[in-house]
């Protein structure tokens, strides 16, 4: 909600207004309008003139309207301060009275416009015009009161301090000079003007400050006397609309002293009168100038009256001097944490629905950021710092002794992406001379870590000692020569077969390998005869009589012993035809095996029949231009080389 | 002590470090800024340790360890393992662990004494987190979310869980483990706080976009710096303060 009104446009005065619409209607719409002109085109013009000015002071007076605030959209408390700043009669009056004059000049404009429809001459026309704006500014020059009186509350009203009516505020109250003002200079930054006599503050104050990080306002008023409402004047007003409107702390500041010039008891009394107005809100009495008398110096009926004060009410009485600033702070403080724990309060208890026990939704996310979750159980956590943290000194980039890091290697020895750092350095081993020792990740194809053995030394030193001692006893003396000749043999042989096997397996391997070769069978494979010695010898059987027969059956390859009878193969070959035709008639001649034409046809007539029928068939292919009655050519509907490119002569349609 | 710092241009200190208080592991990378920092604060107190896990620099979110033991998951190399055998101390207890959620960093998040773990943990799992980090296990999660160790970053003296921890949660979880608990963030706002941050009794080692705020909030709950003895953790004076500015 808008709480400061400081950028109204300034308001000008009725002849301001005037001179600020017709100089720039002038230089807008200059005239360019000859007598010989077409009349449709002189009225047009004035037309333009005429609702152009209308134009600008609708435009001007709707800036006015809408630049200040509308007392029924603004908080109560800016709304009661206006009116009793303003009064609030008279500033809607003089809003309506623009309002009022925006819609009579544009009644004017109308009907100027409609009768300049109507002239017949530029002589009319202009006269037209001249009416019309001289009417317009007559409506414009009444208006000089509210103009005057709008400036005069945009410029107070741009005056008046940002009183923002939601957030935390303390607000100052009290008789005239009580020190009220001095209070607010101690706490904030605000420079109040302190004299010493009666009203030196006509008018609310702020000043701002921080308290627990967060922003507060105090506000100083008015003093206020003890009388009826209806008799208090503007300045006790303000203080009075202040009181009633701002959710606040309000300090009711006293002067026991009552060098204010009013007693202790029209004090008492005054808190009484204005009481109806603290209701709900957070009330302290501030017994200021402690310095000079304090409560304790009351005499006892003033005494009383203060403590009744004090029980009725659940009022708390705070001490203050603003001379020697005993007690400022405190009262501050007071006052804030008061404050504060109502509004959070306030605010917990809308923030949290009424079914639920925790609040949830925004509150609550917020509630679980700050909560810290203590345990329940006395268990303390016992903590491992080690002792070197405490006596490590910080490390500090520019200190020329300090610890050497592993950036500094690397800066020296070539910097990042060259430098390749000791992985290895920082070995814990027995033997530090090891840590750079070089172990194999593999060792005969074996993972070496999956033979680590942490007691590997011990279950050593265990074997060696059992060897020794089987050596000792002659375990490892005995003779076992004879029975080791015959398994040497047996061993040698099943060696053999072994191989023989391992061989034979190989060779069925590589046989099966085609590489793409055509897969022959084995019968029809050629063999060598060597081949076949060779198997035989090593079954076992006697090669020379297979040879020997088989040698004898083979058919030499090259060109035969003997001379063939009467085939000359170095001839030409030349075609007899005597030969081809002897050899024809000597043949018999080859008859079909069945007459399809005539077959299945019994009679003449049948055969007649049948051809006619199969001339019938014939009919549709031969129509229809088919070669047989497979042929189911479709020819192209529109044939491209008659319906497309350039047309050499002719047009598309006729060539 | 909490300090800030970044490993590659990536603010997931928690990803690339593991920090306990017997020892500290940090990724390999390609240059030695990021290890210089855990040296320049740790140099001489406890052994850091240039490890991969798995040939992968995401060593902190692989493994898991206190000042007892460290747990690698199974896709660890056997070179790996010795390697850090050889720089670790002899009284840090090494095991390998057969575990389908292999980065035991994301499901396991423990302190000295109690460890709360993924619900779905294997059961010898859960027996070998007991014996060799000698802590007590509890299957929990951390704001609905099972990865304990993602949302939540612990020490022996405090916690920060997922900023989105019910009150509830909180106040169960700060009893199932005996030290205070607060919901924050690291990293400008990031919800993983286990994997932005690395923690011990001593030192914090946060991503660099870490805030202010988020700084102070961490040194106060894991007690840090000057926040040491008998600090009041985040934000208990200023409470009525914090309602009133952001609700």
């Amino acid at each position: 909600m808008k709480t400061t009104w400081k950028d109204i446009v300034p308001v000008p005065t009725n002849q301001e207004f005037l001179d600020i619409v017709l100089s720039r209607t002038q230089r807008q719409l200059p005239t360019q309008i000859r007598a010989g002109f077409n009349i449709s085109r002189i009225r047009g013009f004035y037309t333009r003139k005429v609702k152009y000015t209308q134009e600008t002071f609708c435009e001007k007076f709707q800036a006015i309207l809408d630049g200040f605030p509308r007392l029924q959209d603004i908080h109560p408390f800016h709304k009661d301060l206006m009116n009793t700043l303003y009064d609030a009669d008279h500033f809607r009056i003089a809003l309506g009275q623009i309002s009022t004059a925006k819609h009579l000049i544009e009644t004017v404009s109308r009907d100027y416009v409609r009768l300049i429809k109507y002239a017949q001459s530029l002589f009319q026309c202009k006269q037209l015009k001249r009416a019309a704006l001289g009417r317009m500014a007559t409506i414009c020059r009444r208006l000089r009161d509210p103009l005057v009186y709008l400036e005069q509350v945009r410029q107070h009203l741009g005056r008046l301090p940002a009183i923002d009516p939601n957030t935390r505020t303390l607000l100052i109250c009290g008789y005239p000079n009580v020190g009220k003002s001095s209070f607010l200079q101690n706490i904030t930054r605000a420079d109040v003007d302190v004299q010493p006599y009666a009203f030196t503050t006509k008018s609310l104050f702020v000043g701002h400050f921080d308290y627990k990080y967060l922003r507060f306002q105090a506000i100083d008023t008015p003093g206020i006397l003890d009388h009826p409402l209806e008799e208090m004047n503007t300045i006790e007003m303000q203080s009075i609309t202040a009181v009633a409107h701002l959710r606040s702390a309000i300090l009711y500041f006293m002067d026991l002293s009552e060098q204010c010039g009013y007693s202790v008891a029209d004090q008492i009394k005054l808190y009484h009168s204005i009481k109806p107005l603290f209701a709900n809100k957070i009330v302290f009495i501030v017994i200021n100038k402690v310095d000079v008398r304090r409560p304790e110096d009351l005499d006892a009926e003033e005494q009383e009256q203060l403590q009744n004060i004090l029980k009725a009410d659940d009022v708390e009485l705070l001490q203050a001097s603003c001379t020697t600033t005993e007690g400022v702070s405190a009262v501050k403080n007071a006052a804030c944490d008061k404050l504060l724990a109502e509004r959070v309060a306030q605010k917990l208890k809308t923030g949290s629905n009424s079914a639920a026990e925790t609040p949830g939704g925004r509150l609550g996310d917020v509630l679980a950021r700050i909560h810290v979750a203590k345990p329940m159980g006395g268990v303390t956590r016992e903590t491992f710092i080690p002792e070197a943290v405490k006596n490590l000194k910080k490390y500090d980039k520019n200190d020329p002794n300090r610890r050497t890091l592993e950036r500094d290697l690397e800066e020296e020895q070539g910097g990042a992406g060259v430098y390749s750092f000791d992985m290895q350095r920082d070995y814990t081993l027995a033997n530090p001379e090891w840590n750079h020792d070089k172990i194999p990740e593999v060792w005969n194809g074996k993972n070496i870590y999956d033979f680590v053995d942490p007691d590997i030394e011990t279950k050593l030193a265990a074997l060696e000692e059992e060897e020794e001692k089987m050596q000792a006893d002659g375990y490892y003396d005995s003779d076992e020569s004879v029975e080791e000749a015959e398994d040497a043999d047996n061993r040698m042989k099943a060696n053999l077969i072994r191989e023989k096997r391992v061989l034979m397996k190989n060779d069925a391997k590589m046989r099966k390998s085609l590489k793409n070769r055509a897969l022959i069978p084995r019968s029809a494979k050629a063999k060598r005869l060597s081949q076949m010695e060779r198997a035989l010898d090593s079954a076992g059987y006697d090669v020379d009589a297979a040879g020997d027969r088989a040698r004898s059956q083979s058919q030499s390859r090259g060109r035969t012993l003997t001379r063939g009878d009467d085939h000359d193969d170095d001839a030409m070959d030349i075609d007899d035809p005597h030969k081809a035709i002897a050899r024809a008639k000597s043949r018999a001649r080859s008859q079909p095996a069945t007459d399809r034409r005539h077959d299945g046809v019994t009679s003449a007539t049948n055969k007649e029949k049948a051809e006619r029928m199969f001339k019938l068939g014939q009919k549709q292919m031969n129509r229809m231009a088919r070669a047989g009655e497979a042929d189911r050519h479709t020819t192209a509907a529109l044939p491209k080389h008659l319906f497309a490119g350039k047309r050499g002569m002719g047009k598309t349609q006729r060539r | 002590m909490a300090v800030r710092a970044q490993f590659e241009n990536s603010n997931e200190v928690g990803v690339f470090a593991r920090l306990t208080n017997s020892y500290a592991i940090v990724a390999v990378g390609a240059s030695e800024n990021f290890y210089s920092v855990f040296e320049s604060e740790l140099q001489d107190v406890i052994p850091i340790c240039h490890a991969t896990i798995a040939g992968t620099r995401i060593v902190g979110r692989l493994t898991v360890g206190n000042k007892n033991g460290l747990l690698v998951p199974t896709t660890t190399t056997d070179q790996e393992l010795q390697h850090l055998r050889n720089t670790l101390p002899d009284a840090v207890k090494i095991q390998r662990i057969e575990e389908r959620l292999s980065a035991l960093g994301n499901v396991i998040c423990c302190n000295d004494h109690v460890a709360i773990v993924h619900p779905d943990l294997e059961r010898e799992t859960e027996e070998i987190i007991a014996d060799v980090l000698g802590v007590e296990v509890f299957r929990q999660t951390v704001a609905d979310n099972v990865l304990t160790g993602s949302y939540m970053a612990l020490s022996n003296q405090g916690g920060i869980v997922h900023p989105k921890t019910s009150i509830r949660d909180q106040d169960e979880l700060s009893s199932l483990l005996q030290v205070p608990l607060v919901a924050g963030s690291v990293n400008r706002g990031s919800p993983v706080v286990g994997a932005g941050m690395v923690v011990n009794d001593w030192l914090a080692i946060t991503g660099l976009d870490t805030t202010a705020t988020e700084l102070s909030v961490i040194e106060s709950v894991f007690r840090l710096g000057e926040m040491a003895p008998g600090g009041a953790g985040a934000a208990g004076p200023n409470k009525e303060s914090i309602v009133e500015s952001f609700y």
